[in-house]
């Protein structure tokens, strides 16, 4: 009983870590090109569940598909966000990116609870309540599947950075911003298409995060700091390092749900943020300091 | 002996930094706010002494210890975890252990700088956006802790706080000593050699590291002053509003001092005191068109019953990003130049304009 419950509880936090890891894995695009820290990448993650529930609920459009006009959508607004706000301050003072960011937490919340009101609400998906038994484990169709859905992200993703132009002057602006320009990137573009595919990663993890759990406009603040988390773990700018950091994470949570009870849920996060920064400034498998 | 003479040279500091500002023209604008503070009450409601300006006064010494702390370049999310640890412990501290509440305003303001030191030791070694992460999640944490010894804290429910002296115009006069006396501390730091290093830090850690700052000493030490400071504002600030409970640790009280230096001029000993005035007016005065604004767009947001509350705060960031972009510096620069240009005679004017 003991054993089934554990290995019930593994699988929830592969699930869960699974959202978590497509939106460390958007800050980590972000942080590796532009050297930027979004703090407001959560609250993306609520506007993509949001955008998500208006297509699926008023559209009636598969939730499935819903995922991919989240991501276009979220998208859309990270190019605004690039080109208008985070552009603006890049090379100044880092504290401004995080006033900006702060700034831009309160207008995403509450544009938020204008346009959609503050109860909670879930992205109906088509196999709700569904059920698959292993033995007396017992874990839903959304959650396996939005396991397999981060996979083929995560790959398509690969795929990009590794075979693309695109992919190619991201990783060259990564290494050398000003080295690159000189060898004829235009860095402003490749700016613009890496916060905009950070973004669109961080609207597909809202998607997948509001057909598991239920959201309202103020859910953003949590899942940043357990990005950063998982960030920590894996250390900064490293997208492999996020994914195992990503599973780590939502193991750890759940375990710590299923042995210590529901409160502690959030302050694992914390917890862990701490140990992990104290013993080690750079993250476990961070190579880079800055 | 070396106490002693450490003592005789800070003293000998604080004579010299209170001549050079008395010869310095900052002391007129000085002079002209603490009057206007003191006559304030004589002229408004005690409603608006009670809700508006004292609250204010209290957040002027929050902001200031926030934007110490950030002179240092550690830019604090998770500055209510101060507050509210100050509040809640020297509100506990009189009813718990009965001791009298301004004993136990001092004592909360140490516990707050203790754990202060605590936080700081994990933060000062890291860059801006984990610090930035780190005090935000203790804000978040905290609030589980507080509510785990509820029986102790009463953290979930919320009590009524012990004040010092009556509410309304006595308090309102030792909330404004009080912040006088913090924010002149504050300011004399800021203009010693430990202001320097910060800001030294703040501009660039490595250098001030090779010019031999010792950069996690003078980190540290600008983590126990701010906290020190903002635990005594949350002490005050629950006996202002005589209540204390959980929600004092929300991330709108953490952002709060943030956006007051900002707004009013980040590393300047102005800018928080001008930033908490604008900052309380907005939020006390406009509400007054919550209703109003309610009937007006009501069919345009219909899944909201009240409109006001989310239109102001989206409002405020908004502003909030506008000053980051366009005015880093905040708006005080735009008052001392006009301070400036009242004061200096037509010839001067001329020069000014150039």
């Amino acid at each position: 009983m003991i054993t089934s419950g554990l290995i019930q509880a593994l699988l929830w936090g592969i699930a869960s870590g699974c959202v978590y890891i497509l939106l460390a894995t958007g800050l980590n695009i972000i942080f590796g090109v532009m050297k930027l820290v979004n703090f407001a990448h959560g609250q993306l993650l609520m506007i993509g569940a949001y955008i998500a529930f208006t297509v699926t609920s008023a559209l009636g459009l598969n939730a499935y598909i819903a995922i991919l006009v989240a991501m276009g959508a979220v998208a859309l607004i990270g190019v605004g966000l690039e080109r208008f706000t985070f552009r603006k301050v890049l090379g100044t003072d880092k504290l401004n990116e995080i006033f900006i960011s702060l700034g831009l937490i309160y207008v995403f919340e509450n544009a938020a609870v204008l346009l959609w009101g503050n109860t909670p609400q879930q992205i109906p998906s088509p196999l709700k309540g569904t059920q698959l038994y292993i033995g007396q484990i017992a874990i839903g169709y959304d959650r396996l599947l939005a396991i397999l859905i981060v996979g083929v992200i995560l790959f398509a993703l690969f795929l990009l950075l590794k075979k693309t132009k695109i992919g190619l002057a991201m990783r060259a602006t990564s290494q050398k911003s000003s080295a690159s320009m000189l060898m004829g990137v235009n860095i402003e573009k490749v700016y613009i298409f890496t916060f905009a595919l950070g973004a669109a990663l961080a609207g597909a993890a809202g998607a997948l995060y509001g057909m598991i759990f239920p959201f309202d406009p103020s859910i953003g603040a949590l899942p940043t700091i357990k990005a950063f988390a998982i960030i920590i773990i894996g250390g900064l700018g490293s997208i492999p390092g996020a994914v195992i950091g990503g599973l780590l994470y939502g193991i750890a949570e759940n375990l710590a749900v299923y042995l210590l009870g529901g409160i502690w849920q959030d302050a694992i996060a914390f917890a862990l943020l701490i140990i992990v920064l104290v013993i080690r400034p750079t993250g476990i498998f961070g190579e880079r300091g800055e | 002996m070396a106490i002693k003479k450490a003592f005789a040279n800070s003293f000998s500091l604080v004579k010299s930094e209170v001549a050079d500002f008395y010869r310095s023209q900052k002391l007129y604008p000085v002079i002209i706010t603490l009057i206007i503070a003191a006559i304030m009450p004589f002229f408004v409601s005690s409603y608006v002494i009670s809700e508006v300006l004292t609250p204010m006064i209290i957040f002027a010494i929050y902001a200031s210890s926030w934007n110490l702390l950030a002179s240092s370049g550690q830019g604090s999310l998770g500055h209510a975890a101060f507050l509210g640890i100050g509040g809640f412990t020297s509100a506990l501290l009189t009813i718990k252990l009965g001791l009298p509440s301004i004993a136990s305003l001092f004592l909360g303001s140490l516990i707050s700088a203790a754990i202060g030191v605590l936080i700081g030791l994990a933060c000062v070694r890291l860059k801006a956006w984990f610090l930035a992460m780190v005090t935000f999640g203790f804000s978040v944490i905290i609030v589980t802790i507080f509510s785990e010894f509820d029986e102790f804290t009463g953290a979930i429910m919320g009590f009524r706080t012990p004040l010092i002296v009556e509410r309304g115009i006595p308090f309102y006069y030792t909330a404004l000593v009080f912040s006088a006396i913090s924010i002149f501390i504050i300011y004399l730091i800021m203009k010693s050699k430990l202001g320097l290093a910060f800001r030294a830090i703040h501009q660039n850690e490595l250098e001030a590291k090779m010019i031999g700052i010792n950069t996690a000493k003078y980190r540290l030490i600008a983590f126990v002053i701010s906290t020190f400071f903002a635990g005594l504002a949350g002490g005050l600030y629950a006996q202002s509003i005589q209540y204390i409970q959980n929600f004092i640790f929300a991330p709108y009280y953490s952002f709060l001092p943030l956006m007051m230096s900002v707004i009013g001029g980040l590393g300047t000993i102005e800018g928080p005191i001008v930033g908490s005035v604008i900052i309380r007016v907005i939020d006390s005065y406009l509400p007054s068109l919550d209703s109003a604004l309610d009937g007006l767009l009501h069919p345009l947001f219909p899944s909201v019953s009240h409109v006001g509350p989310p239109l102001r705060m989206l409002g405020l960031g908004v502003f909030f990003i506008v000053i980051v972009i366009f005015a880093p510096k905040g708006v005080s620069p735009l008052i001392k130049k006009a301070y400036n240009y009242l004061r200096s005679s037509p010839k001067e004017k001329k020069h000014d304009e150039r």
